[in-house]
């Protein structure tokens, strides 16, 4: 009966098994889909807070570089001022003595006066020509800069600037100082953020950007083209792009853009420059930049989060296991007599009446050990549960495993075949009987040698003998009576027990 | 059990890894391609002698007609001059890498002075400021670097030759009799965006633009980009064409796409449509020939650049000093009206 009786019960195991990895699916798909759902929305609240911080950062990176503009033009006015206060006669005496005595960080420095006359070196005049630098001079300001150009002195992009004074009792001259386009970076340059910010200088009419600040050192100088970098955006942020590049050419003195480039969020906003007409400073930051750290922080939630949920499966999955095996093992105690391994009498009982009342065909067999007393006494209890024990595995070798084999009490034995060829059940006592016999005693006992074990069997067969369970067992019983009342050592079917000539 | 735990498996990777691709990691891509960086070939340009200073040029492209004029610069300067002349470079304009492993061939076979023309102004940077702390004379040609550490640099000035092709497109258009009351558009061919040469052609032209040309004439602002695919430039033309019917002009950024512009003109019979490129190719040169069609094309002094570049790398290596860092080695600008110009005569010469 063992494997067979496994093999029915697999269905039902893995219908358990079935419903666990449903529990354990419907489970997990919760689980994700809230960490989904927990993940979106915090992606969702770092882009919002990304787009409005990164628009305050791009303001305040402005005002920085506009600062570093005025920085260099403060200076050049106080150059001015203490020119003006000294008062010199001779333009030429002074820039002799400021060329030869450099102490800012500037390229160049030198001189206009008032007829128009330039102190300058033979590169710077070249320079002037070439980029007709004196029409930046004469604007009517304090103070102008002029567009950015490579310089021929020290071979990078560098910008003049022009600022008016007086010499020699009041004439006006105009001097100007020459600065490397990198020194802004330097000064605008912030500890953190500065492998995301770029920084340009903007000309709104033409479009053309020179990178100031970028993620590479080595790019600062580089020019590019608003028109050219709008090619990149993505298709619906263009025509915002374009009004946000109209509204500098109108003038405007700042405006803010959000924009993306694939999957990449930018802020940009751009600011007029006060000395450079038509100018703007540009500063543009990806979204991503400033949530990195926050993008670090959810990913370690997250990772958390998979380790908490790998350890409580882990926990579930072993509880399970361990249940189900205790589970099993209460089963096997339930119903299973625990010297023998065969059905227990409730059991048996609960078994084999629904059989029976279900009015299949079957046969009910009781046997009984001949002599198991002395048999216990002869070779002890011991050899005694042994006996028991080889005569269960006889039982078990000639019924088939869909048959009802039970230990019904002691040295009781009963079985239910589900069949009702009284000449099959016949050859199969008889065949048990013969192998019982042939059981040796020295299996059992060094002393007894000669023993020949015995049982005796009654059988009722149904619907015949009685279509009730209880009924089938008396019958099955008496005959067991009528065989233990004479020879024993054999076997008797109810219908020959009962006839009124049998001896 | 070991269904068990398989299934369970499956579980957590089916459901983790989707829930996880959330996290939006951004894959960050190589910079570049790696390039084949085995070794390269040094070849002579002078004469090769013991105990003189070793000089070597390194160049983008060692295989094409301009690259040649750079070459034949190179050699005849070293012909006069007492020093041992090798040249090297890459096949492909962008493979920096390969000239930095060219560099690193250098330093070991001992070079005294080195010519370059940077394949990448800014990633090969860090690579040039340690050779030149060295004490390596460290002469650009054609194309700078963005750093200060190199003795002298001897190129185009591409912002001025920019705007120099902007009023050359001005006065061409007014040659063809485009009135300035006259709606007119210009469109701009480039060949690639992340180029700097390209990049400080397209400023200069707009810089020079705004600031001259009539109210009504406008450029496209739709920038015809080839991204290194110059056979896609003839397509754009025709539907930048289809969308501005008064498209009187084509500006080419460079070579690849001046050449293409001069030929979808010639192709399409577009004597309405003045050209203003770079270089010199077949194509331009036929249309610049032609009566029918209004085209000029600004030419580079290449020939100079590794002349000048060699003879001041000689210079440095004597003890001489050199004042200037960068000596813009202009453009001509070749059209009909200057065809017989002795200076551009001597350019075409050269090219």
């Amino acid at each position: 009966m063992g494997k067979k009786k496994e093999k029915e019960k697999k269905p039902n195991s893995m219908q358990n098994n079935r419903s666990f990895y449903m529990t354990i699916i419907l489970c997990m798909i919760i689980f994700m889909a809230s960490i989904a759902y927990l993940i979106i929305s915090f992606n969702r609240l770092i882009s919002q807070h990304d787009e409005h911080l990164s628009s305050e950062i791009c303001t305040l990176l402005t005002e920085k570089m506009n600062n570093s503009l005025r920085f260099m033009t403060d200076s050049a006015k106080d150059i001015s001022e203490v020119l003006s206060a000294q008062d010199f006669k001779d333009l030429g005496d002074i820039y002799r003595k400021l060329s030869t005595d450099k102490r800012g960080d500037y390229v160049g420095i030198g001189f206009i006066d008032e007829e128009g006359v330039l102190y300058a070196t033979t590169e710077e005049r070249y320079e002037f020509r070439k980029w007709n630098l004196l029409s930046a001079a004469t604007y009517d300001q304090d103070i102008t800069i002029s567009a950015p150009y490579r310089s021929t002195t020290i071979g990078q992009p560098v910008i003049t600037l022009f600022t008016s004074f007086r010499y020699a009792g009041g004439r006006h001259g105009t001097m100007f100082i020459t600065y490397r386009l990198s020194d802004l970076q330097d000064i605008v340059n912030t500890e953190s953020l500065t492998d995301e910010i770029e920084i340009w200088l903007m000309d709104a009419e033409s479009a053309n950007m020179i990178l100031c600040v970028g993620t590479a050192r080595y790019a600062i100088g580089s020019w590019s083209n608003a028109y050219l970098s709008m090619q990149d955006i993505n298709e619906e942020y263009k025509e915002a792009y374009d009004e946000w590049h109209k509204s500098m050419v109108k003038g405007i003195k700042s405006a803010s853009l959000t924009y993306k480039i694939g999957k990449i969020n930018y802020s940009q906003f751009c600011a007029a420059i006060d000395n450079m007409p038509g100018w703007y400073v540009v500063v543009r930051i990806p979204g991503n930049a400033l949530s990195a750290t926050m993008n670090t922080f959810r990913n370690y939630v997250l990772i958390f989060l998979a380790l908490l949920l790998t350890v409580v499966i882990l926990l579930i999955i072993n509880m399970y296991a361990r249940n189900r095996k205790e589970n099993r093992k209460l089963e096997q105690l339930s119903i299973h007599d625990p010297l023998t391994g065969l059905l227990n009498r409730r059991a048996f009982d609960n078994a084999a009446q629904q059989l029976v009342n279900s009015g299949e065909p079957s046969v009910f067999i009781f046997f009984d050990i001949d002599y198991f007393k002395q048999v216990n006494d002869l070779f002890g209890h011991d050899s005694g549960d042994k006996i028991l024990k080889t005569f269960s595995e006889i039982l078990k070798s000639h019924f088939r495993g869909t048959d009802l084999i039970s230990r019904y009490g002691g040295d009781e034995y009963v079985v239910l075949a589900k069949t009702d060829s009284v000449p099959a059940i016949s050859r199969t006592l008889a065949a048990i009987r013969d192998e019982f016999h042939s059981v040796k005693s020295s299996d059992f006992s060094s002393t007894i040698t000669d023993h020949t074990f015995t049982f005796s069997a009654g059988a009722a067969i149904s619907p015949a003998d009685s279509s009730e369970f209880e009924d089938l067992k008396k019958c099955a019983d008496e005959a067991l009576y009528k065989v233990k009342e004479f020879n024993r050592d054999g076997y008797l079917w109810y219908d020959e027990a009962v006839k009124p000539d049998y001896v | 059990m070991n269904l068990f735990k398989k299934s369970f498996i499956y579980i957590i990777t089916f459901f983790c890894l989707p829930v996880l691709s959330l996290t939006s990691c951004s894959g960050s891509g190589s910079d570049s391609e790696k390039a084949d960086v085995s070794s390269f070939e040094f070849e002579a340009l002078s004469e090769i002698k013991e105990g003189r200073p070793d000089i070597y040029l390194i160049l983008k492209l060692i295989d094409s007609s301009y690259w040649q004029v750079i070459i034949d610069g190179a050699r005849d300067a070293a012909a006069d001059l007492d020093c041992n002349l090798y040249m090297s470079g890459t096949s492909n304009e962008t493979d920096w890498e390969g000239q930095l492993v060219i560099l690193e061939q250098c330093m070991e076979r001992g070079a005294d002075a080195i010519i370059l023309s940077p394949d990448d102004s800014v990633k090969l940077s860090p690579k040039i400021e340690e050779i030149y702390e060295q004490g390596l004379p460290m002469v650009f040609i054609d194309t700078a670097a963005n750093t200060e550490q190199f003795d002298v640099c001897y190129m185009t000035d591409n912002l001025l030759a920019g705007q120099m092709a902007a009023r050359e497109m001005l006065s061409e258009l007014e040659l063809m009799g485009i009135s300035q009351n006259e709606e007119a558009y210009v469109g701009i061919v480039v060949g690639q965006a992340a180029s700097l040469t390209i990049n400080e052609r397209l400023a200069g032209f707009y810089q020079y633009w705004t600031k001259n040309s009539p109210d009504k004439w406008h450029i496209i602002s739709d920038i015809m980009n080839c991204n290194g695919d110059i056979s896609t430039a003839a397509g754009m033309i025709t539907k930048s064409l289809e969308e501005y019917p008064a498209l009187h002009g084509l500006y080419g950024t460079n070579n690849g796409p001046s050449k293409e512009i001069a030929r979808f003109v010639s192709d399409n019979g577009r004597t309405d449509i003045a050209v203003v490129g770079f270089d010199y190719s077949d194509e331009i040169k036929s249309i610049i020939n032609s009566e029918d069609y209004h085209a000029s094309t600004m030419l580079q002094r290449q020939y100079d650049m590794s002349f000048k570049g060699v003879q001041t790398a000689m210079k440095l290596l004597e003890g001489g000093k050199i004042n200037t860092k960068f000596v813009d080695t202009g453009v001509v600008t070749v059209n009909r009206r200057t065809l017989g110009n002795p200076e551009v005569v001597s350019v075409i010469e050269h090219n």
